[in-house]
């Protein structure tokens, strides 16, 4: 009785395990690039987010916002709207999470300064600056920054050209980007391949975000 | 037959039972996995960056893209709406596959009822139409005649949302407690033992083969400690597809279509800053139909399942019967769990941007 129970139990298990998993579909895609700012001593203060849009976002995201000059935003005009973003972010950790080391450093930043959006009439898109101060300027060989949304309602990507800028960086510091996916898909997956895909999600999730890797020898 | 080996038996079919559901569980999940970035609990993983996943999820982001170009293109050119339509199509097809749908949910309900496909694809049908329609309805009252922010629709939103996922644990609610009677029978009829149960059988051979003719037909060539699972004495299938289903189904279809989709309205603001509104509208009904094709695969796939079980059940009387209703109580349990969990926020549906 108690083995037809359990084997009951199980197959619900299953049942719901494998009908609830939470996919994801993203409904923003934002173009990024990056600075990372330095201060005099050669530690790192903080990061510079700017966020791009897409278009459609964009004009979901300043539907009825007054505007004096029709097809375009000025600043202030969007300055509620800014607010409005970054608060939310909080919620979200801003998408930004710091390995020093190889660390995870967990609640590094404090909250964010400089924000303001700005409005592009030609390509009808927004683009969200805003610093991210660490708490305590970061003074290492390796940092690790990625940007990503683990629920994936947004999908972020490097901008194609110049991603990420160090500023007043040390001269022999260097920065580099990893992208976790591109547009283009081969077409013919090896196996093998395939297999090393499956292992790294289940260990290492981590490493399909979007990571700017600086290192200062 | 001997007790032991009987019991033996019984434990195998038991679990080659519990195999097949979960196997077509499975399959009726493997949608929703090839997406899945954070477990139902919020374990946070980045989205999988290639393999069959990742391009989905290029691929979405191309049509996506392909979108705004298309209804930007409808502005001037008339033949770009062929275009518009197609794509609205497969990204619809593609686009299910995330959550806030209701394949789970509509899954889960067409678990823990009798319910022919047909029946699942209509349920699929109704919901997803239903969420285009909101999206509709929200963006002409909000947008177009209001002039609202960003911020008020997905206030607006979020309200819908709390009423739609109280709705599902209310559903789920009351499944669980109709399920529950018909499990806690079928346990009594189990647990009067062999004895009984072949008593009670021979009692009633007759009422039961002329009652349950072809639910029968498995266990004629069994001997006496059978109990037709159609004989159970919860409601027959047949009574609940009947008259009256239609407004059984509602609950469910409203429970889980009031939620508009979050990309159909953003692809409809957009098409009202193009000047475009009803493009944007014929978008979102054909967004709707690609929805309702990917759910209604999985809801077919949901009552393949129980179909499976149910003949396997047949196979195995009153046991058979326990785990048949074990599964609908189960099934029962996961639809107010989605929505529990959906109301407290552990479980992400979906998210208004990031306002």
């Amino acid at each position: 009785m108690i083995h037809r129970f359990a084997s009951v139990i199980a197959g619900l298990a299953c049942v719901v395990a494998a009908t609830g998993p939470v996919a994801a579909h993203p409904h923003v895609w934002v173009t990024m690039t990056e600075e990372l700012l330095y201060a005099a001593d050669g530690s790192i203060t903080g990061v510079r987010h700017a966020w791009t849009f897409d278009d459609m976002f964009s004009a979901f995201a300043t539907q009825g916002i007054e505007q004096t000059t029709q097809g375009a935003f000025t600043r202030e005009e969007l300055a509620p709207l800014a607010k409005v973003n970054v608060e939310s972010l909080k919620d979200y950790a801003y998408f930004t999470y710091a390995k020093v080391d190889g660390k995870r450093r967990k609640d590094a930043f404090r909250d964010p300064v400089d924000y303001f959006l700005e409005y592009d009439p030609k390509d009808t898109v927004l683009t969200l600056h805003f610093t991210l101060p660490f708490k305590t300027p970061v003074k290492t060989k390796a940092l690790e920054i990625e940007v990503y949304d683990p629920e994936f309602f947004i999908d972020f990507g490097f901008a194609e050209k110049d991603p990420v800028r160090l500023v007043s960086a040390p001269a022999q510091c260097t920065a580099a980007v990893e992208k976790p996916h591109d547009d283009n898909f081969p077409i013919t997956l090896r196996l093998d391949q395939a297999f090393q895909t499956s292992e790294a999600n289940i260990g290492m999730g981590a490493n399909f975000a979007n990571r700017i890797v600086v290192k200062c020898p | 037959m001997p007790v032991t080996t009987g019991s033996r038996a019984q434990l195998t079919r038991g679990l080659s039972l519990a195999a097949v559901i979960v196997v077509l569980a499975l399959a009726a999940g493997a949608l929703d996995s090839a997406f899945a970035q954070a477990g139902p609990l919020g374990a946070v993983r980045p989205p999988p960056a290639e393999g069959v996943a990742g391009w989905i999820i290029a691929k979405q982001a191309l049509f996506y893209r392909a979108l705004s170009g298309l209804i930007r293109a409808a502005k001037t050119d008339g033949s770009a709406y062929w275009g518009l339509m197609g794509i609205s199509f497969v990204y619809g097809i593609f686009h299910a596959a995330g959550p806030g749908h209701g394949k789970a949910v509509i899954s889960s309900y067409l678990l823990a009822n009798e319910e022919t496909w047909r029946r699942g694809i209509a349920l699929s049908f109704a919901s997803a139409l239903l969420q285009a329609l909101t999206a509709v309805v929200l963006v002409a009252i909000a947008a177009v005649l209001i002039g609202a922010t960003a911020k008020m629709m997905g206030d607006t939103v979020r309200v819908i949302e709390v009423v739609s996922y109280t709705l599902i644990v209310l559903l789920g609610a009351r499944l669980l407690w109709v399920k529950g009677r018909g499990f806690r029978h079928a346990l009594h009829t189990v647990r009067s033992g062999p004895e009984l149960v072949a008593a009670e059988s021979a009692d009633h051979a007759h009422h039961v083969h002329a009652a349950d003719a072809q639910c029968h037909r498995h266990d004629t060539d069994e001997e006496g400690d059978v109990l037709p699972w159609g004989h159970a004495h919860g409601p027959e299938p047949e009574e609940l597809a009947g008259p009256g289903g239609w407004r059984r189904g509602l609950s469910a279809i409203v429970a889980v279509g009031l939620r508009p989709c979050s990309g159909a309205i953003i692809v409809l603001v957009f098409a009202l800053a193009q000047d475009l509104f009803l493009a944007g509208v014929a978008s979102t009904v054909v967004m709707g139909i690609g929805t309702a094709i990917t759910v209604a695969t999985i809801a077919t796939l949901a009552v393949a399942a129980k179909a499976a079980a149910k003949r396997l059940a047949a196979t195995r009387a009153g046991y058979g019967s326990l785990i048949l209703r074990g599964v609908e109580v189960g099934a029962a349990l996961a639809v107010m769990m989605f929505g529990v969990l959906m109301l407290t926020g552990t479980m992400a549906s979906e998210r208004m941007g990031m306002f």
